[in-house]
């Protein structure tokens, strides 16, 4: 398999502010290695602060990283376009239902992304928008719907397909399933695991549920403190963890099906 | 969102056909929006509304009560003035002037504003910064304080105090726009339409405009009931319009010494004042909850 993305000593340091007068220099993560390649999964786990989610916003340019860079194809991502990131890269939100624009069609949401950076022509969007809504399976009428009339876990199929619309290589998931229940969270990880069958994308996720993190994911990195304590073959890393924090959070794990 | 009609059609809903459905559905702010209207149209043709010009005297006839009362002459339906002026025409030419100038100044200032506003919270950096301490240390200062001062530097005249109204009340309105597009700029649909390569124009076009429509109501409601009330404070003061433009508070102003002799010269401009206010209230506050009904 080869490469997609490769990090090389990412970090990110930012100023926070201790008194009135001083203010000191705190790492949101430092010294980040690591490669994904085609079609596997990367899951990232680490307790809340941990800069997980600081670093995979970098990953997909919501934020700037201090030093390192971040090399797609081999190319540094500082080189591309801001088209080309985000025709290859794309980042689905934590909760739907704030990421969709309340007062868009989800018709015009999808086209968005095709408007913005393809040159097709309304027909071939059109064809574009509907290939993708029936891989993510949705009807072509919902295109007329407005986001809040639909479920919660059909807003995530939504933004899977504004995702999968412009047909990219990563797609990096922000906790997208803490927020539904049981029997949802497994029809979103099978339509996920799909997608990445037929399609053949890589998926960077954010994960806290651990046993569904080993259900995903190829590779495992967890987090602590901005920087990376384990960084291994999922099996791996559940059969023998090498760190006290790795045990430490498969430990503490105790599977919750509150919801 | 969804309409089931009898042929069990489902139809669907734009938010604004929505926002509509609801705003037609409460008779005080459909009643509020046609007294609106009513308002600035009357406003509009009052120069051929009026049964005589506002300057014209009848010497003959002065200090004449309104009709419902002793003494009083069908001719003139309020009454007169002491130099005998038609009492209806002064107040319809009053009216003209003091709406449609507060409609004016609330235009002007709603994009000028917006434009402002927008540019300045999707600037970064020192621009940024150093055009929101100059607002901010213009907010300290009242709004009429600063019209007086303008109007003072301008020259006094009924153009100037407008302008000078639309000055002073253009630091808050930016303000208000600033926080926000700045609210709306953390929301994570923003951020997603950003990620999709959307440029700041189409940002703001699809993703912000949308949803502020229910601040944004509130803000120009309070620019515009600010511009009634300074404008005529203005005309009150003599800082504003002359003899020839009767705007409302100079009505007000003018008819004070003759108030123990006939007070309807001053009563009416007051309740046209007041109206023009509460009527526009009622129906901004309408849309507004139209707004957040429909929202929800």
């Amino acid at each position: 398999m080869s490469t997609l993305l490769s990090i090389n000593d990412l970090s990110k340091k930012y100023r926070r502010s201790n008194g009135i007068f001083t203010s000191s220099l705190h790492n949101a993560y430092k010294d980040i290695n690591f490669t994904l390649e085609q079609g596997k999964t990367l899951s990232i786990i680490g307790e809340s602060g941990s800069g997980k989610s600081t670093l995979v916003q970098t990953i997909a340019g919501l934020r700037t990283q201090s030093s390192g860079e971040i090399y797609l194809h081999g190319k540094p991502l500082s080189k591309l376009s801001l088209q080309e990131r985000c025709k290859s890269i794309r980042m689905l939100f934590h909760a739907p239902s704030d990421s969709l624009n309340p007062k868009a069609t989800i018709g015009r949401i999808l086209a968005a992304p095709l408007k913005l950076n393809s040159n097709l022509m309304a027909i071939e969007r059109d064809k574009q928008i509907k290939e993708t809504l029936n891989l993510v399976g949705l009807l072509p009428d919902y295109l007329a719907f407005y986001p809040n009339m639909l479920s919660s876990v059909q807003q995530h199929q939504v933004a899977l397909a504004r995702a999968m619309v412009l047909n990219p290589d990563i797609i990096i998931a922000d906790e997208i399933l803490a927020g539904l229940d049981i029997s949802l969270r497994f029809k979103l990880v099978n339509l996920l695991l799909n997608i990445q069958e037929k399609k053949g994308v890589s998926y960077i996720m954010v994960a806290h549920n651990m046993s569904l993190v080993r259900h995903i994911s190829d590779h495992i990195i967890v987090m602590h403190n901005g920087e990376i304590v384990e960084n291994d073959e999922t099996e791996t890393v559940y059969s023998s963890p090498k760190s006290k924090k790795t045990k430490h959070l498969l430990q503490s794990h105790q599977p919750d099906y509150r919801k | 969102m969804l309409i089931n009609n009898e042929f069990n059609e489902q139809k669907i809903q734009s938010p604004l056909q929505y926002i509509w459905s609801i705003f037609k559905s409460k008779n005080i702010t459909v009643i509020a929006m046609w007294a609106v209207f009513f308002l600035i149209i009357v406003s509009i043709f009052a120069d051929s509304i009026l049964p005589y010009s506002h300057t014209l005297q009848h010497p003959e006839m002065r200090l004449l009560p309104p009709y419902w009362v002793d003494g009083a002459s069908v001719n003139h339906i309020l009454g007169t003035d002491d130099l005998g002026r038609d009492t209806l025409s002064r107040l319809l030419k009053g009216m003209q002037l003091t709406l449609l100038g507060a409609l004016l100044i609330t235009f002007s200032i709603s994009i000028l504003g917006l434009i402002i506003g927008a540019t300045a919270s999707l600037m970064k950096g020192v621009k940024a910064s150093i055009m929101h301490h100059f607002l901010d240390a213009l907010l300290t200062i009242p709004t009429l304080l600063t019209a007086i001062i303008l109007i003072i530097l301008f020259g006094v005249s009924y153009e100037n105090s407008l302008l000078a109204v639309s000055l002073s009340l253009l630091p808050q309105f930016i303000r208000g726009i600033y926080i926000c597009i700045e609210n709306e700029l953390n929301k994570q649909h923003v951020i997603a339409l950003r990620l999709d390569g959307a440029t700041n124009l189409r940002l703001l076009r699809y993703g912000i405009f949308p949803n502020i429509i229910e601040p944004l109501t509130t803000l120009l409601n309070r620019v515009f009931t600010m511009a009634i009330l300074e404008i005529t404070t203005l005309g009150f003061l003599g800082f504003g319009a002359n003899s020839e433009q009767v705007e409302l508070g100079y009505l007000i102003s003018k008819s004070l010494e003759l108030v123990y002799l006939s007070p309807y010269l001053a009563l009416f401009p007051g309740i046209a004042i007041f109206l023009i206010i509460i009527v526009f209230n009622i129906f901004s506050e309408g849309i507004r909850h139209s707004v957040i009904e429909g929202e929800e």
